[in-house]
């Protein structure tokens, strides 16, 4: 008979349930929902007027091209830690040649890369390298993607400040600023702190600044000494032009910030790459020391070969066909034109039924989420009466909208608003 | 002001393994040879793409409801329920009693990398035993995640055997409720595996000291070409430690299944059996919520192409079959290799004893080489391993062998004469 002995388990029942994840612990409930003309309105994936999830042509013609092509697909073998060269390359053109006009930071060697996985790794990694060297408190909007905060509370910052962003149906710009002012003198001047800017189709307002407010907004973050974390997930949704949605990219880079500015970017939308986990962390790094951007590149690879070795390969080779090849780059640019073509017809459609004018201020409304305003009492309401799925902030996703759900939507949102 | 806050950040050697593959492209000899990275070559020294992973790719492909969508945090339910039957057997009962929480990670350092944040947080200031010596990139994995790294006796270098009453003297006198990282099989670098008689001991002496193990489990199947002799330490500890502690599996589909760039793997933890008051499937969902609160602040959710063609290899009767004759394949071309390097070395007359190359199993050979001698091998022939003399198996064919013999016989008279000489 062996002893028996409890003490290794007695530490493990510490171990309490996390709550679910907001968004995704949704779907989970949706799945198991009877109700006959349910609709899910909470993941922000995009799906066709059948309400399915589809593959762009651009993205299918690169699979197929793969799957054909030995030269192409040959092994799977690991990728460099810091992701393909081909990758990098095409990235990089793709976000400061063709999206911004960085080619002469490029051209210095100012730029250093990580593949990564989607948004969230970027922003993962980002906040590893920051939280260890720069700085350890971070300010999200409010209200924001429900994981910013998550990413970097488990990634090494101390303090997650929110700033005033969407109060009352509206953006308040000053009440934003004036918070990041009133703060500036208790702040650590050797550690500075950090800001999340949405760089388009806020999550989960939809409603973005306008140039002229990114006008006021940037002097104020570059003179406070903040250093501007843009998170790009849903570059080409705004407008339905990719170049055209990088405004914020531009902007910032009018500027040199002396800590760096950090760009997270993903492929999950705009290429419909979700799963495949397909996006970047590029940081433009300052002029001198010229050593700065080695040192900081071999401070990335560590942090990723800590925590997953190498970026898996698939997604990242579609990509790269995608960005390389000019017949299917001008495709995937039609794609995108096409999605966000239907989710402003959704929008429309809407309007029409609701007499909701925000649906269509395209001045400020853009992109996949649309607010409704609604409060967690009609979110559940919708939810448990009519089978209607948003997360509990009232954020709905318009890509689960279609022709032969709309009207039921329009009436069921009817009904709970009355 | 802030102008100078990136200027103390040092720069840091590179990844041992990732500049091996540097100097190697950058290389312009005609003949060179890689033993350096951990990756299985077919017998003209390509990669190999399984023929039972060919198949998935083109059911997947085929299949009209392949899109890209999200995968849930914890994975492919298809993937994580079908490998855990792969580590712990059809029949385990910590299946059927429902002990056994299982979530996607991103190949073994990604479910090494959850395991370090979730021992940080809910086992705090236990520190984690590894083998000396033990994969590169282990100790870095849990020492930045602020999890302190021991070493345990292992390899006793003199004999190139385990040194067993070190390893079982350090369980003796480690704390109570430490955790121990075992190789589940083909141990990474030596290629040295205790015998099944030496796990008995091994895995007794830690009930007995109330250990937590936590078994990598990167090269079952690849080692013997058998997932059930390779799961053989596993599952025998999930048997001895069903009454006492948990258990942390990280599994790797990377060498196995050929899936290494696309980052596919699982995190099990199996729990012990409770008394009859205790909620055992609250402790399992409590564990899967904290693990997919980790999955969710680093990647949202893990990469769904690898984790299709796994699950559908696991799934699929006719491809499983496959695959297992695929390890086969795999395992018993390294096995010749060891042979044929072992025969050449001893018919070249190297001095030293080469039998532990036969001896050793999996990807991996600890040569017994030394830092110069490894350094030689690259200048003067062109055979590139790691400093600590692991050569990769899989990178030596019939064209090289030979060359790789003789380069070897080489280094060692080189030093040897020299050594000689003083």
């Amino acid at each position: 008979m062996r002893v028996p002995s409890k003490s290794g388990l007695s530490a493990l029942l510490r171990v309490t349930k996390a709550p679910a994840d907001k968004i995704l612990g949704l779907t989970a409930k949706f799945n198991v929902d009877l109700h006959p003309n349910k609709i899910n309105l909470t993941v922000g994936i995009y799906k066709d007027n059948n309400g399915r999830v589809t593959t762009f042509p651009s993205v299918a013609s690169a699979q197929s091209m793969l799957d054909s092509s030995l030269d192409l697909n040959n092994d799977l073998s690991y990728l460099p830690i810091t992701g393909s060269q081909d990758y990098q390359d095409n990235v990089l053109n793709f976000l400061y040649r063709e999206s911004s006009n960085g080619h002469e930071l490029l051209e210095d060697n100012r730029i250093t890369f990580v593949q990564t996985l989607s948004g969230t790794g970027a922003l993962a990694v980002a906040s590893k390298l920051l939280a260890t060297f720069v700085s350890k408190v971070v300010w999200i909007p409010n209200p924001s993607w429900a994981n910013h905060a998550n990413v970097f509370q488990w990634n090494g910052f101390n303090q997650i400040k929110y700033y005033t962003y969407y109060e009352n149906g509206k953006l308040d710009i000053d009440k934003w600023l004036k918070e990041l002012k009133d703060n500036y003198s208790s702040a650590d001047p050797g550690w500075p702190s950090s800001i999340v800017l949405h760089a388009c189709c806020h999550n989960p307002t939809g409603v973005d600044p306008t140039i002229e407010q990114w006008k006021q907004i940037l002097p104020v973050i570059h003179d406070l000494g903040i250093i501007p974390i843009v998170d790009m997930a849903y570059q080409g949704m705004e407008s339905g032009d990719l170049m055209k949605d990088a405004y914020l990219l531009r902007m910032c880079l009018e500027y040199e910030w002396p800590n760096g500015l950090f760009v997270c970017q993903s492929f999950a939308k705009n290429m419909g790459l979700y799963g495949e986990r397909v996006g970047s962390l590029s940081v433009v790094v300052p002029p001198q020391p010229k050593e700065l951007k080695n040192n900081i590149d071999s401070q990335l690879k560590k942090i990723v070969r800590g925590i997953y070795s190498s970026p898996p390969g698939y997604g990242s080779r579609v990509a790269n066909l995608v960005l390389s090849n000019p017949a299917l780059k001008q495709q995937w640019f039609t794609d995108v034109k096409g999605m966000s073509d239907r989710l402003w017809n959704i929008r429309v459609e809407m309007h029409k039924r609701l007499n909701w004018p925000s649906l269509i201020d395209f001045k400020t409304q853009h992109g996949m989420f649309y607010f409704t305003g609604l409060n967690p009492y009609q979110v559940q309401i919708l939810q448990e009466q009519y089978g209607i799925y948003l997360t509990q902030d009232g954020r709905m996703s318009l890509s689960g909208v279609n022709s032969s759900n709309v009207d039921y939507l329009c009436e069921s949102l009817h009904q709970v608003v009355e | 002001m802030s102008k100078t806050i990136f200027n103390n950040i040092e720069e840091l050697p590179g990844d041992a393994l990732f500049a091996i593959k540097q100097r190697l492209a950058e290389d312009s000899r005609t003949f060179k040879v890689d033993l350096g990275i951990g990756a299985y070559r077919d017998e003209s020294g390509k990669p190999w793409v399984l023929p039972a992973v060919r198949k998935a790719e083109s059911l997947i492909h085929a299949d009209p409801s392949f899109n890209h969508e999200y995968l849930g945090i914890a994975g492919l339910p298809a993937l994580t329920s079908g490998a855990a039957k792969v580590i712990l057997g059809e029949d385990s009962p910590a299946l059927a009693e429902k002990r056994v929480v299982s979530s996607q990670s991103l190949s073994g350092t990604g479910a090494l990398h959850i395991a370090a944040k979730f021992i940080n947080k809910f086992l705090p200031g236990r520190p984690v035993y590894v083998s000396d010596p033990t994969w590169a990139n282990h100790v870095s994995i849990f020492e930045s995640q602020g999890v302190k790294t021991v070493t345990y006796p292992y390899w006793d270098a003199a004999t190139k055997t385990l040194n067993l009453d070190g390893f079982i003297k350090a369980i003796e006198s480690s704390p109570r409720g430490s955790i121990f990282l075992l190789h589940a099989c083909a141990h990474n670098p030596t290629g040295l595996d205790p015998s099944e008689a030496q796990w008995e001991e091994i895995l007794d002496a830690c009930v007995k000291n109330d250990i937590i193990p936590l078994f990598d489990s990167a090269y079952q199947g690849f080692a013997s070409g058998s997932l059930a002799k390779d799961a053989f330490a596993v599952r025998l500890g999930v048997k001895l430690f069903a009454e006492t502690a948990p258990i942390f599996i990280c599994q790797s589909f990377a060498k196995n299944v050929g899936m290494y760039g696309e980052r596919c793997g699982c995190i099990h933890l199996i729990v012990p059996k409770q008394d009859s008051s205790v909620n055992v499937t609250a402790i399992t969902k409590a564990l899967g919520s904290q693990i997919s609160k980790i999955t969710r602040s680093e990647v949202s959710n893990p990469p769904a192409y690898g984790a299709k063609i796994v699950a559908k290899v696991l799934n699929d009767a006719e491809l499983t079959q496959q695959w297992h004759q695929d390890m086969i394949t795999m395992s018993q071309r390294i096995t010749k290799m060891r042979r044929t390097l072992s025969d050449k070395l001893v018919a070249l007359k190297t001095p030293g004893n080469w039998d532990h190359i036969v001896n050793q199993c999996g990807m991996f050979s600890y040569t017994g080489l030394t830092k110069e001698m490894v350094q030689r091998l690259e200048k003067e022939h062109g055979v590139y391993m790691v400093a600590s003399g692991r050569a990769s198996i899989a990178g030596l064919n019939d064209q090289n062998v030979d060359h790789v013999a003789n380069a070897i016989n080489e280094v060692v008279r080189h030093y040897s004469n020299e050594s000689s000489k003083l």
